[in-house]
């Protein structure tokens, strides 16, 4: 008997994919959408449950400077994440040799270990008898009497750049590549230097992917618990995500929590709403 | 004659960016090295006066020791390994259908189906955390294995959904048409066409969802402390007081990482691998 394929499919497509994306969907639904509502609404409960703001309140008088702090990490790092960044992968696209060979080998190590590895890693380098200080002493270069307190700001932003900038390179490098030699020649033959052709030509052409690693480096940072819990912890000022846990952890204050966590939203909002908008409009 | 200096001044720069390079990436590396095998390690002395493997030893459980910090990780290892298998297991089966779907089908709420499984990536996860732990608290999952495994898989559905996706997309509509056109029923199209031709990809998506259950750290902490110690937990409750086994931990963490991100990064999107951690 013969059976009409569009027949067949007509039969299976309502139900089959509904059956397919149900038990995924309903998950995030559960575990993601829910508990994403319940931070912004519980945010404005106080502990019997009424509508307040003493949560914010809380939050501002006592948090301030972290979020503050926050922001400036994050904005200072993704600036210099955008900088080294282009510079690292238009080099790679611009040159071609032994060197930028070993140097494309190993740039990608530090993407591949996570967070938490990278946190005690920099812990130990960073710390004032750390391997840093203990090399910078051998070189001269600082008394180890006095030696670089980094488990501040500073320490923070290198441990940030140190997993950061290899991403963002990772992400610009696909983008370059795609860039055709000749574009780069058109612009050389009308008497443009290097300087011009990278600001004229490489970076416009390479505005997407650009922007979409900034976006995505940018809220990892605002985002990231382990390297600032483990490098400067409950000392003041520090982030948002440190000062989360701390509520959580000993003060089962989970309305301020959610207060901060708001915060933490608003921060990302700009970057989020981009993002969310070039994905959806990607795949379409 | 005139010497051209430009070549010159241009392979000393680069030859002054390759060490400097190789000190960024693996200063803070050896830091870590140094300390795990560093016996006795006296400052400003710039290396360890003493090496042995011996945090080595008492962490693999092969020596015993008294030390501060220093516990067999032999359990840790075991329980984050168990976990990680079972995240993947019901993670994959979660993301594969719906992968398929979303890459093969015209879905009406396609756009909001996309949204949910985009959102983790755009907003910070750790006020999901919090949340779950309240929800957990009531149904008395916190501080239990399946809660932790619960919060892997979430973090891990999203990039299993995002890669199973974009691997279906990849396999052209023709090839299962052609199997159903000669008589074979969906899912037997399904199961001998298009599930060997993206094997490859799943593959990368599972052992993805693997690597991130073994490192995940901020959900874990949330829900799973203070009763379930996976390995980066332990990594973490121990590089306090014991920087060497802190060391020889984090050492054992990034071992596997390293590998196994090397073998599959060729089949991942850019984007994806920087949402580890």
């Amino acid at each position: 008997m013969q059976v009409s394929i569009s027949a067949t499919r007509k039969g299976l497509t309502v139900p089959s994919y509904i059956m397919l994306l149900a038990p995924a969907v309903t998950f995030m639904l559960l575990m993601y959408a829910y508990p994403f509502l319940a931070s912004i609404v519980r945010s404005f409960l106080d502990k019997s449950g009424a509508f307040s703001f003493e949560n914010y309140l809380k939050t501002i008088d006592l948090y301030t400077k972290d979020i503050a702090f926050t922001f400036t990490v994050t904005i200072f790092n993704t600036v210099c994440t955008a900088v080294l960044a282009i510079l690292i992968a238009v080099y790679f696209r611009i040159r071609q040799n032994r060197i930028t060979t070993i140097l494309s080998a190993i740039y990608k190590l530090p993407l591949f270990i996570p967070f938490v590895v990278v946190a005690q890693m920099m812990n130990s380098f960073l710390a004032p008898h750390g391997l840093l200080n203990v090399a910078l002493a051998q070189l001269g270069l600082i008394d180890l009497k006095q030696p670089l307190q980094l488990f501040n700001f500073a320490g923070l932003s290198f441990g940030f750049l140190w997993k950061q900038v290899p991403f963002a390179v990772l992400i610009m490098h696909g983008g370059f590549q795609m860039i055709d030699n000749s574009y780069i020649e058109a612009a050389r033959s009308a008497g443009a230097g290097m300087g011009k052709v990278i600001t004229r030509v490489l970076i416009p052409m390479n505005k997407s992917s650009i922007l979409v690693s900034l976006v995505l480096v940018y809220s990892q940072i605002v985002g990231t618990f382990t390297l600032p819990y483990m490098l400067i912890g409950g000392k003041i000022p520090t982030t948002i995500t440190v000062d989360i846990a701390h509520r959580v952890n000993y003060f089962r204050d989970f309305g301020v929590a959610n207060a901060l966590g708001v915060f933490s939203y608003l921060l990302v909002l700009l970057t989020a709403w981009y993002y969310l908008k070039t994905k959806l409009g990607e795949t379409k | 004659m005139k010497l051209n200096y430009r070549p010159i001044l241009i392979k000393t720069f680069e030859l002054v960016l390759l060490v400097l390079s190789f000190l960024i990436i693996f200063g803070p590396m050896s830091s870590l090295f140094l300390w795990s095998i560093a016996q006795k390690w006296y400052w400003p002395h710039p290396l360890p006066q003493e090496i042995s493997f011996a945090y080595w030893k008492q962490a693999l459980g092969i020596e015993k020791s008294l030390a501060i910090g220093a516990v067999s990780i032999v359990p840790a290892f075991f329980l984050s390994l168990g976990i990680a298998i079972v995240t993947v297991i019901i993670a994959m089966a979660l993301a594969i259908p719906a992968g398929y779907a979303l890459a093969k089908y015209k879905i009406p709420f396609g756009t909001f189906v996309m949204f949910l499984f985009l959102m983790p990536n755009a907003f910070p996860q750790q006020p999901i955390f919090v949340n779950v732990l309240q929800m957990f608290t009531r149904l008395g999952l916190a501080g239990t294995v399946p809660g932790v495994i619960i919060v892997h898989i979430l973090v891990g559905l999203v990039f299993g959904v995002w890669i199973t996706s974009a691997t279906f997309r990849s396999i052209p509509p023709s090839m299962e048409e052609a199997a159903r056109s000669v008589g074979a029923s969906a899912p037997v199209a399904f199961f001998r066409i298009t599930l060997p031709l993206a094997a490859p990809g799943l593959l990368a998506s599972s052992v993805f969802v693997f690597i991130t259950s073994l490192d995940e750290f901020t959900g874990t902490f949330f829900v799973g402390l203070p009763f379930v110690h996976t390995l980066p937990l332990t990594l973490y409750s121990s590089s306090g007081y014991n920087m060497q086994f802190a060391s020889v931990i984090a050492l054992i963490l990034l071992i596997p990482s390293i590998l196994f991100m090397f073998l599959i990064q060729r089949v991942l999107k850019a984007e994806y691998v920087g949402g580890m951690g």
